[in-house]
């Protein structure tokens, strides 16, 4: 197992995180902050430079590279907190298209960069498919939909909405234009990572807008595998924000004194600084090994992707409070671009499963709790 | 990334365990005669190692004429891999392999490297490694124990603590001030010492967990008379010689731990299901949360060490060593703590077994071991700190 970046990879992300360097710098994500930003130019950019195709195939108009180089991507998308529909889009919407019905068409417009997408599947808080009790179900004029979907991420802003919901023969899946949906944004944590509710009061949906229709085989499984590059994409951009946090706590405790020293050189914080070292290098190699067994098939990735959330979860917490600990009274400053990152990190977790739900998930799977 | 190692990994995997396979000691001969100490190299042992060395396989990674076959970093691990999937030990003199050997090739004389580093190789000589001192250990610098030079001998006195072996060991690699007058770490050498030599007295520390089978000792040296040949390297050079002593040792610890830990894992699995339904619900929702997380520990140790590994074989450096050694060793000791957790009445029966042969309490006090010995946790942590994060002094 080789869990370094080969030379390509790393070009690969040194590209981006330079592309993203200029046109989202600190200023742009503290505009979107504030109300005032616009963020339309640094997703233009982005499909430009054909990042949405990176990972659907070449028939679809896609550059047909792997996982690998998406968690990449995702991870300098943490790193920059940048505000884009590339998680919802590439990570979430894109991979159930391509599982359950890759011949309709949506791939090819997602590689163009023409429409962006996400998935409506949690419900009160759960992303367990378990957990769907919307419901589908067939009239004359097509599938109606009841329910409620909670934390939807670009919910009110993805041309396209996947709306995974439960019919008499099993889940089904429907692809629903925003406009049709009773949609309320929430006000989160993080205005990077928008969310919405999405309420489906009787929504009809045309049979040639159902992506897996209620009873057709393979629907769970192909959710659940779509799920994983979407709960590792996640990891890996809450480990980009938290190895920022980590670097900037480290550069200021060498330049920031008191009783004449650098604080950076006091033990009790030198300890603190190594623990979030330790955390942030134990959850990026988990999303490593993660996003390697879903490129390469691998039946561990299931495991695998919940093991990288959880950790990378545990990551969050740590350094968010010993970095926000350690900064002193200037992190906790608006003025200062921190809570930023502390934020993305924050909301990184609770996306898809937090570290909790995650390590419960492991406990399952692995046959230790029922 | 990858998951897999290339073709020419394998076949050179394959190629050892076919050689493993014809040549391996049985798992009764290891029984009948087990090592006892770490510089006790049973008969089974040293033929075994013997074996290992002539066939290129004891350190497939030095370059033939030392008994190698220049295999990169991955092969090797692959090659300790194999080993420890076998349940063979490749040597039972750990540190005589991995520090003191090594140390003399590289600046060692001819006769040194004859009597001592190949004698080590072949299975003939145990070796401990004389550092710690009551008032120097991770602070090596402060060490005290003296030898003058007396025309064409030494003479040294002083004394050694934590010697790991120095009850079973044929020499010392003893380090020692040679010139009290210089700044701290400039004025020290190293020695090769036999330990049957008059004047040395070893005394075995008998360990909260095993009083019969000490392995650690206090060694005292009363006017010990020792060759001039017998000092490695030029005099009052000892200190480098103790930073790439301490690298050998820092550079081969990850594996050990990742394979005990995912050993213990898969053992800690296997006996999970019958202790966690004798629990009642919240008590086990506790108790596997635990175990997933040593789950995870021990899947994040590999791929961490897979990452260090990675960068060695580009060519860099692999600044991760004091960072493994404290994540493996502290989640090693967490997860001995899961045996004991998994048992009903875990805090007094001294004897449950549930995670492999020895008793938890047994396991759990030895784990300190991997926290204190060769740089406890604390000093791994201002290396991190100092060496990686550039943190100042």
């Amino acid at each position: 197992m080789d869990l370094e970046l080969s030379e390509e990879e790393s070009e690969l992300r040194d590209n981006v995180r330079a592309v993203l360097a200029g046109v989202c710098p600190p200023a742009v994500v503290r505009a979107v902050y504030e109300g005032k930003g616009d963020a339309a130019p640094v997703w233009a950019r982005m499909v430009e430079l054909y990042w949405p195709a990176l990972a659907i195939a070449e028939d679809h108009g896609g550059l047909g590279l792997g996982f690998v180089e998406v968690a990449l991507v995702a991870e300098e998308l943490g790193r920059a907190v940048v505000p884009s529909p590339f998680l919802a889009t590439v990570t979430q919407f894109a991979p159930v298209v391509r599982e359950l019905d890759a011949a309709n068409g949506l791939l090819d417009r997602v590689a163009a960069g023409e429409v962006t997408g996400t998935v409506a599947l949690a419900e009160r808080g759960s992303w367990e498919l378990s957990a769907v009790t919307a419901t589908a179900e067939e009239s004359a004029e097509g599938w109606v939909l009841q329910g409620t979907k909670s934390a939807v991420l670009d919910g009110a802003e993805a041309d396209e909405v996947l709306v995974v919901a439960r019919g008499a023969e099993g889940l089904g899946v429907f692809v629903v234009p925003r406009p049709a949906l009773a949609i309320t944004p929430r006000t989160v944590v993080d205005p990077t990572s928008p969310l919405a509710d999405v309420v489906l009061d009787g929504v009809v949906v045309p049979p040639d807008r159902v992506l897996a229709a209620p009873g057709t085989t393979g629907v769970a499984e192909a959710l659940e595998r779509a799920g994983q590059e979407a709960t590792v994409a996640l990891a890996a951009a809450t480990v980009g924000a938290c190895r920022v946090i980590f670097e900037q706590t480290v550069e200021y405790a060498k330049v920031r004194e008191q009783y004449g020293r650098p604080i950076g050189s006091f033990q009790a914080l030198k300890h603190r600084m190594a623990d979030m070292y330790l955390a942030v290098e134990r959850a990026q190699s988990l999303c490593y090994f993660a996003a390697l067994t879903i490129a390469e098939d691998d039946p561990r990735r299931a495991e695998a992707a919940s093991m990288a959330k959880a950790a990378a979860g545990e990551c969050q917490r740590l350094v968010v409070q010993d970095g926000l600990q350690l900064h002193g009274g200037i992190g906790m400053t608006w003025e200062h671009d921190l809570h930023f990152l502390l934020k993305r990190a924050i909301a990184g977790d609770a996306l898809y499963g937090n570290a909790v739900h995650h390590r419960s998930r492991l406990a399952q799977m692995l046959g230790l709790v029922a | 990334m990858k998951l897999t190692f290339g073709d020419d990994v394998e076949a050179f995997r394959q190629e050892f365990l076919a050689w493993l396979a014809d040549n391996r000691p049985t798992a009764e001969e290891m029984a009948a005669d087990p090592a006892v100490s770490s510089a006790h190299v049973p008969e089974w042992a040293s033929r075994w190692t013997r074996r290992l060395f002539d066939a290129g396989w004891l350190v497939p990674g030095w370059p033939p004429e030392r008994g190698g076959r220049n295999a990169g970093p991955v092969e090797v691990l692959v090659y300790l891999e194999a080993l420890s999937r076998a349940g063979v030990p490749r040597t039972t003199n750990p540190q005589g392999l991995g520090i003191v050997a090594p140390s003399i090739l590289d600046y060692g004389t001819d006769a040194q490297i004859k009597d001592y580093a190949l004698a080590v190789l072949h299975g003939e000589k145990a070796a401990c490694l004389g550092m710690s001192e009551p008032g120097a250990g991770s602070d090596l610098a402060s060490l005290s124990t003296r030898a003058v030079l007396d025309g064409d001998q030494f003479v040294i006195n002083g004394q050694k603590v934590w010697t790991s072996g120095a009850n079973y060991a044929d020499f010392c690699f003893l380090f020692c001030r040679t010139d009290p007058d210089a700044p701290k770490h400039k004025g020290i050498s190293v020695i090769l010492v036999d330990m049957n030599t008059p004047g040395i007295t070893v005394r075995p520390l008998a360990e909260i967990v095993k009083p019969e089978h000490p392995d650690l000792n206090e060694v005292f040296f009363s006017d010990v008379v020792v060759p001039r040949e017998n000092l490695v390297g030029k005099m009052n050079d000892g200190w480098a010689m103790a930073n790439g002593s301490l690298a050998h040792e820092r550079g081969m610890v990850w594996l050990n731990f990742v394979m005990h830990m995912e050993q213990d894992v898969a053992s800690l699995l296997a006996q999970a299901p019958a202790a966690l339904a004798r629990m009642e619900a919240p008590e086990r929702a506790v108790v596997a949360d635990g175990l997933v997380e040593s789950i995870i520990d021990a899947t994040a140790a590999r791929c961490l060490g897979y990452r260090g590994f990675a960068k060695l074989v580009r060519g860099g450096s692999a600044p991760e060593q004091a960072l493994m050694k404290a994540f493996c060793s502290e989640a090693q000791r967490r997860i001995t703590l899961r045996s004991a957790e998994m048992s009903a009445d875990h805090t007094v029966d001294i004897g449950v077994t549930p995670a492999s042969d020895p008793t938890w309490i047994e396991r759990y006090f030895t784990s300190y071991g991997g926290t204190i010995s060769a740089g406890s946790s604390e000093i791994q942590r201002n290396i991190i700190a100092e060496k990686v994060l550039g943190l100042p002094r």
